[in-house]
């Protein structure tokens, strides 16, 4: 008897803890599962604590999988068989979808509490089918078993009977800790930082500033494509592109080479926290670690940040390179970052960037700029673009 | 729009486009199909093979390949070589010679370079040196890509075969078939790559020449087309549509070169007028290529900005970090800030003087806003 998978059974994870909230976390979650499916034909429905995605092609199912691990709130997946509760039917599909030789054991969750037998009872009679059809080869050991097949009986009457527990993204669903502004520059560091936040709930938001021609329209495309990376875990991203040249040639005309990048920063930040509140952000995040390079010294952090007020999340400040390059390869962002555009804009970078900057010798020098104006200059010009989880 | 970057790819001509159509919907026939419909196909590869070899004045045969870097290839690799013997390239090669000599170098050849001079052209005296009796093959470029600098690959192949007759002389002309006349037989020159996009044509053609007795090994396996040499069901649409450029392009050879000249020592002339500017492009090398470098203002940023304001040309290294890039501007000898400022332009049949006269204006507006930042 062939058996196909035909329901993808879907558990979430913290949420559990959230009281109150629930509904609102639930009709988040369910949203983001639903935008991470778009394009794809499929039956969604949900009982107390779980979702059932059903009704797909099976040649979708992997594409399924794939795009439901990326969800974030979302604890485990598995790939179940669903059937009407009927214990002879159970049997065979249980032998069915089982390898024929190795250790295994049964376990049943019978949640349907009509049902005459007890979990004990259904587990060794699934169990006695199996070794009866498989002639011996294989063995029933209940603690040091090479498989482990998982039956649930539900109060639908309906019953699942799945292998896998493939583990999701965890985290909070995307959107319900609010909007976050995130500076994504098209390094390594920036898209991984976006990643770990989104993780905790915050929908993404991101800017990038664009110094043409020193940079060119393929660094531009692999920042959008870094974005497109991301809407995998964080749904759609709305992506802000800032002309900067002016701004960037405005400090190289007056101010001291060695503060070329604290100002620019300066900068950024300010028109950051600009876009962020016209679009309901309530945080700015960047990808800084402390002492990677000169501008992410304590020193310089204070600098920059203290151009604004909403609160900056640096949620890789405490990491070493090679732990942020095991999650940008995790999110596959690495191979884009790497390539080599983006250190075009080296024209403006100073020799020797002042490492320890102090904040009224920034204030000073910046005084020679008309700031506002630039800055609204570059509000007004900045060009945005919806990067979608699909097309 | 002004294309002046017509060294990395051509527009199609309409007649070329004509061509594919015909033969993607009329005669789309497989030409190793025994039907009659199919023979015509074959016939007309046939012919096309005629047309390049007495446009090449070669004597052997000619494979229809997926383009220059396939040709390069399959002259390198497949061709057969004293075992451990000395391969010598020129140091200013296209990549596609230059990672397939690495390539040889892997499998245990001795790999060498000349040295070119700042026109990217071997240095004969140099070159000589080098013709040691283990030599199995040569290879040289016959016009820079980068520089258009014409090697004299004549004369380069007469002085190998008389100082290693059993060396084979490989010339890429990528850059030359279509734009130049080439007399192949005269020096014996053994192996000549070409590409059909780079003379208004499709992509994803190519040929390479064979000459008669020189013994070639296929890299690519399978149904036995070309002679066993590159199996593949030919890419008759684009074979034929490259067949046509050639005619085409042979049959006004004279009168877009002398276009070409003016327009570049129009642009040449003006340049001159740039503080600092060294003009990398020989005199006496391709009129299609012009390239030159500055020292204020980095080739790729002058790219973005010129192509601002509709005007598109290529860069000699496309970025301070990538490494890669800087190769050929350090086998011409280039320094500092030199290596980053090159640009090349490069120009085909349908650039006019008017365009060169809006270019030169445009440079010179934008170097004059650049400048004053530096690179």
């Amino acid at each position: 008897m062939a058996v196909e998978y035909n329901c993808i059974l879907i558990r979430f994870g913290e949420i559990f803890l959230k009281g109150n909230n629930r509904n609102y976390f639930e009709s988040l979650l369910i949203k983001n599962i639903k935008n991470s499916l778009s394009g794809l034909n499929y039956k969604f429905s949900k009982t107390q604590g779980r979702y059932y995605i059903e009704e797909f092609a099976s040649e979708d199912m992997d594409e399924i999988i794939s795009r439901l691990t990326k969800v974030f709130g979302i604890h485990s997946i598995s790939p179940t068989v669903k059937v009407k509760t009927d214990l002879e039917e159970m049997c065979k599909i249980a032998y069915a979808i089982s390898p024929t030789e190795g250790t295994f054991r049964v376990t049943v969750k019978r949640a349907d509490k009509r049902f005459p037998m007890t979990s004990m009872e259904i587990g060794a009679k699934i169990g006695g089918y199996m070794l009866n059809k498989t002639g011996g080869r294989l063995k029933v050991d209940l603690f040091d078993y090479d498989f482990e097949l998982f039956v649930d009986l539900r109060e639908s009457g309906y019953s699942y009977l799945f292998y896998d527990k493939i583990m999701g993204a965890q985290g909070l669903p995307t959107g319900c800790s609010g909007n976050a502004m995130l500076l994504l520059s098209g390094g390594i560091d920036s898209p991984v930082a976006g990643y770990v936040m989104a993780k905790r709930g915050l929908r993404i938001f991101a800017i990038h500033y664009h110094s043409f021609p020193y940079t060119s329209e393929l660094a531009l495309q692999k920042v959008k494509d870094l974005a497109k990376k991301l809407t995998a875990y964080c749904g759609d991203i709305k992506l802000a592109v800032v002309p900067f040249t002016e701004i960037q040639y405005a400090i190289h005309e007056h101010c001291p080479e060695e503060f070329m990048i604290t100002i620019m920063r300066r900068f950024m930040m300010r028109i950051a926290e600009r876009i962020a509140l016209k679009n309901d952000c309530g945080a700015i995040i960047t990808g800084e670690a402390l002492g990677q390079v000169a501008s992410q010294t304590m020193q310089s952090i204070q600098v920059t940040n203290s151009v604004v007020t909403l609160p900056v999340f640096r949620p890789l400040i405490g990491s070493d390179k090679a732990e942020i390059i095991d999650i940008a390869n995790k999110i596959d962002t690495f191979d884009i970052s790497i390539r080599p555009y983006e250190d075009c804009c080296t024209v403006f970078l100073p020799k020797n960037p002042v490492i320890k900057p102090k904040l009224q010798d920034a204030i000073e020098y910046e005084n020679r700029l008309d700031i506002e104006a630039l800055i609204e200059k570059a509000v007004n010009d900045t060009v945005t673009e919806v990067i979608s989880v699909e097309d | 729009m002004i294309f002046f970057d017509n060294a990395s790819t051509t527009k199609c001509t309409k007649e070329s486009v004509e061509i594919v159509t015909k033969y993607l919907t009329e005669n789309y026939y497989n030409p190793s199909a025994l039907y009659h419909n199919a023979l015509s196909v074959k016939q007309d590869l046939e012919r096309a093979r005629q047309t390049i070899i007495k446009k090449l004045r070669g004597e052997g045969k000619i494979i229809f390949t997926g383009g220059g870097t396939e040709s390069d290839n399959i002259a390198l690799l497949g061709s057969k070589k004293i075992k451990g013997g000395r391969v010598i390239v020129s140091s200013a090669e296209h990549a596609a010679i230059y990672a397939t000599a690495n390539e040889l170098k892997a499998r245990g050849y001795e790999v060498v370079f000349a040295p070119v001079d700042g026109n990217g052209k071997v240095i004969e005296e140099e070159f000589i040196k080098l013709l040691t009796p283990s030599v199995t093959l040569v290879s040289i470029i016959h016009v820079n890509n980068e520089t258009g600098a014409m090697n004299d690959i004549q004369r380069l192949c007469k002085l190998v075969k008389s100082k290693c007759p059993r060396a084979l002389f490989h010339s890429d002309g990528v850059q030359a078939f279509g734009k130049l006349e080439v007399n192949l037989r005269g020096a014996g020159i053994d192996l000549y790559s070409m590409s059909a996009h780079k003379i208004g044509a499709p992509k994803g053609v190519g040929a390479l020449y064979i000459a008669k007795g020189v013994s070639v090994n296929p890299i690519v396996y399978g149904g036995g087309q070309e002679g066993g040499l590159r199996s593949s069901t030919e890419n008759t649409a684009g074979i034929l549509a490259y067949e046509k450029a050639v005619i085409d392009r042979y049959a006004k050879l004279g009168e877009t070169e002398q276009k070409l000249k003016e327009i570049r020592s129009y642009i040449a002339d003006n340049l001159q007028n740039i503080d600092g500017i060294k003009i990398i492009s020989p005199l006496d090398g391709s009129p299609y290529i012009l390239t030159f470098t500055v020292p204020r203002v980095r080739g790729e940023v002058m790219q973005h900005a010129l192509e601002r304001r509709g005007i598109m040309v290529g860069t000699g290294s496309a970025c301070a970090s990538n490494k890669a890039s800087t190769r050929i501007a350090e086998a011409l000898g280039l320094q500092g800030k030199y290596v980053d400022g090159v640009t090349r332009l490069s120009f085909f049949i349908e650039n006019t003087m008017e365009e060169a006269e809006i270019f030169v204006k445009e440079y010179f507006d934008v170097y004059k806003e650049l400048e004053k930042y530096g690179s």
